[in-house]
């Protein structure tokens, strides 16, 4: 049955740094060491979600985090997410709900009625948690409705819950003069955490020990920031294919010397291919902007793909979790749980005030337009995922504003009374539809082949350009 | 003079046009499984009937999803640009095309030199292409044209909920018990067709000229029902099953010129068919 539901192996996409090529076996032993850690039962485990700005209070109570996205996007690229999904949906849960979180329930489900893994669980399986950590922040609501479903088959295990807001966006208010209340907030919220670790822990906080992951941190942040700022060369040494592998760092390491020291490796390898002119294709010809919308794990292979044809990503909006602390003006604190509230108001609210400057903009336009210049990018892919409602509205939303009030590619038209006119257009833009880890709503045939359309429309769209 | 042949492998339709200064000849056959063997047939079709040897043909352009199982072809391009080209020449006011395919429909913006600006597809489900509307006619056991034909007569279309096309069918079915008029099903199966590729065309915002291609050019009822839908006029050409592959050859003949232009050498491929064993 397990092994009648299983895909064929999934082709190992193709890597264009060594930083990236080391990814596997790092997650690999991340899993294996949660797997570890509960057969020996001495260092608690938290289910918990990426983007939440806890991994220090986590790391400094000695709590093992365990990243239910991680593990369902692993059953997504090993492409063996289907029997999970099923199992989920066996318990009468839509398809059409998030799938990441319906293989965490599917799995977590089939471990719990058996005692034990599944059969052939990827990479040993995911462990049982002693608690679990969701938040209610505005990204989605599976992140806090995931556990309750959970809860189910594990009443035994409790769960907290952290709300993290941050202030919307408005074109005529200067958010910070609200965000003093959501600091105040947040700091509560965080601080109720530590007291629930405290509490399942039986341990009390080292607050000095919090100082220097906090200090950690911050300084991975501002590396990662440079870092990836160097894929800006041309031609680009790294895309967007690697930094879905380098991504595990960002939002599962952070608050360890391991994705600090990654990171320098990572940048010192950048800067070493920049000097030889060495880019992640070849022949760069295109630059394109991964534009938002998670990947679909089991078909990484489609950024070769775009490789084949001359197409380099420097620069995507997915799992860019970090931003240059020093552009970012926070209020200054001794206190870590109130530096961590502030460092996730300013990432929040990064593009606010650029956006305010700019007629008719928004925060994530605004970030696409500033990465459009800066990374020099001819165009944008969007991958619209079926079951992930929290990008899928937005994606299609931040291409029409972008179309609406940025045109940044003269061209020449001939109208219908023959005079040949100049005029501006917007950047093309092409929106891949799959899924996360459902690898049913995948056609390879039929995404290559809308690949194959696009670059033929940059093609067209270049020979027209105005020199 | 120069000859240019253009290839369209479809999903359920082949199609072949020979290009000198207008179309010298044109095929159409059924897609089957063996491709290769079915373009190397085709076009041996197509240049009897243009009466020329292979060798005449300067180049060519293969497209749809088959193209890359045409052992001759000179260049592949997808049938996105291989439609604007043709729409553009055929239509030079047209802003707007649908292909309305057996597997898939696609909307396309083109600028005035039959560039295209943005496109979209809907590839995930029949219920958006024409092979919805072969399987409702299947089970009325009428022919497309007759489907077609008879829809127009229709008063009263039925509203059709299931957007799914083995629903619909069913739901097909159920309304057929009631008593429903089989012209007024069939009007409801192409509005329910028409809602769902409209739905898709306004994602590239609609404008004059529309121009419909693709086998779905050919469904009287689809156009009136999409007409009304989009609130415009919607074109079609003469033949448009062979809009593909005729912009396919345009496109080769615009490769030639610029190559002759530009004074480099034109890449092509041996002209041979070769046998090639059935399976």
């Amino acid at each position: 049955m397990a092994e009648a539901l299983k895909e064929a192996k999934p082709k190992k996409r193709a890597t264009a740094t060594r930083a990236a090529a080391s990814i596997g076996p790092m997650v690999k032993e991340f899993i294996a060491g949660t797997l570890r850690a509960r057969a020996e039962g001495k260092q608690k485990i938290a289910y918990t979600f990426i983007v939440c700005h806890h991994e220090e209070i986590l790391r400094a109570m000695d709590v093992l985090p365990l990243w239910t996205e991680n593990f369902a996007g692993i059953c997504g690229a090993k492409r063996d997410a289907e029997r999970f999904l099923q199992r989920a949906e066996s318990l009468g849960l839509s398809r059409s709900l998030c799938t990441y979180a319906l293989c965490g329930i599917g799995f977590d489900q089939w471990r719990e009625e058996l005692g034990q893994m599944p059969p052939d669980a990827p990479w040993g399986g995911q462990a049982r948690p002693d608690f679990m950590i969701s938040t209610g922040q505005i990204l989605c609501d599976p992140r806090s409705k995931w556990y309750q479903a959970c809860q189910q088959f594990m009443p035994d295990v409790p769960i907290y819950n952290i709300d993290l807001p941050y202030p919307m966006f408005e074109r005529d208010r200067d958010h910070r003069e609200v965000w003093g209340y959501y600091h105040r907030y947040i700091v509560q919220q965080l601080r109720g955490l530590v007291a629930f670790l405290e509490e399942q822990t039986g341990k009390k906080m080292d607050y000095d020990r919090l100082r220097e992951l906090v200090d950690l941190t911050d300084r991975t942040w501002n590396l990662i920031d440079e870092t990836y700022k160097l894929r800006a060369a041309v031609p680009c040494p790294m895309g967007t294919g690697d930094a879905m592998n380098t991504m595990v760092p960002l939002c599962f390491m952070m608050a360890t010397q391991t994705a600090y020291d990654f990171f320098l490796n990572l940048k010192k390898e950048l800067e070493e291919k920049i000097a030889k002119g060495e880019g992640e294709v070849e022949q760069e010809k295109y630059r394109l902007m991964w534009g938002g919308g998670l990947p679909s794990w089991y078909a990484l292979t489609d950024f070769n793909y775009f490789n084949s044809k001359g197409a380099s990503f420097p620069v995507e909006t997915t799992y860019r979790m970090v931003a240059p602390l020093h552009e970012m003006d926070l209020p200054e604190t001794n206190d870590p749980i109130e530096h961590i509230a502030w460092r996730w108001l300013g990432y929040w609210t990064f593009w606010y005030d650029k956006a305010r400057k700019r007629p008719d903009s928004e925060p994530d336009v605004e970030r696409l337009i500033n990465w459009i210049e800066e990374y020099k990018i001819d165009g944008i892919v969007m991958h619209e995922a079926f079951s992930c409602r929290t990008w899928h509205v937005g994606l299609i939303w931040q291409l029409r504003q972008l179309a609406k009030i940025y045109k940044p590619i003269p061209i020449y038209v001939t109208g219908r009374d023959g005079k040949r006119e100049r005029i501006y257009r917007e950047l093309p833009s092409l929106i891949l539809e799959s899924d996360i880890i459902d690898i049913t709503s995948y056609s390879e045939v039929e995404t290559r082949n809308k690949i194959d359309a696009f670059i033929e429309t940059l093609e067209s769209i270049r020979a027209n350009r105005v020199t | 003079m120069s000859y240019f042949a253009g290839i369209d492998i479809g999903s359920t339709m082949t199609k072949v046009v020979i290009l000198e200064d207008g179309i010298l000849a044109s095929v159409i056959g059924p897609t089957g499984p063996e491709q290769r063997r079915l373009a190397n047939q085709v076009m041996e079709e197509a240049l009897r009937r243009s009466r020329l040897p292979f060798q005449a043909i300067t180049y060519v352009v293969a497209t749809g999803y088959g193209r890359i199982n045409v052992p001759f072809a000179d260049k592949q391009l997808t049938e996105i640009t291989c439609h604007a080209k043709a729409v553009s020449s055929l239509f030079p006011k047209a802003k707007i095309l649908i292909d309305i395919g057996g597997q898939d429909v696609k909307a396309i913006r083109i600028d005035p030199t039959g560039k295209v600006v943005d496109f979209v597809m809907n590839d995930k489900c029949a219920a958006g292409s024409g092979r919805f509307i072969e399987v409702i006619c299947d089970s009325l056991g009428l022919t497309l044209d007759q489907a077609s034909e008879i829809s127009l007569r229709s008063e009263h279309p039925v509203a059709l909920s299931s957007i799914c096309t083995i629903w619909a069918q069913q739901e097909v079915a159920s309304r057929l018990a009631e008593g429903a008029a089989v012209a007024d099903l069939l009007a409801g199966v192409h509005r329910s067709l028409a809602e769902r590729i409209s739905t898709m065309v306004r994602r590239l915002k609609v404008e004059e000229e529309i121009v419909v291609t693709g086998g779905g050019g050919k469904n009287r009822g689809l156009l009136k029902a999409l007409s009304e839908q989009l609130g415009y006029e919607v074109h079609v050409p003469e033949e448009p099953l062979i809009t593909g592959a005729l912009g396919a050859a345009l496109l080769g003949r615009e490769i030639a010129k610029e190559a002759e232009r530009t004074k480099t050498s034109l890449s092509t491929r041996e002209r041979v068919l070769e046998e090639i064993e059935i399976l």
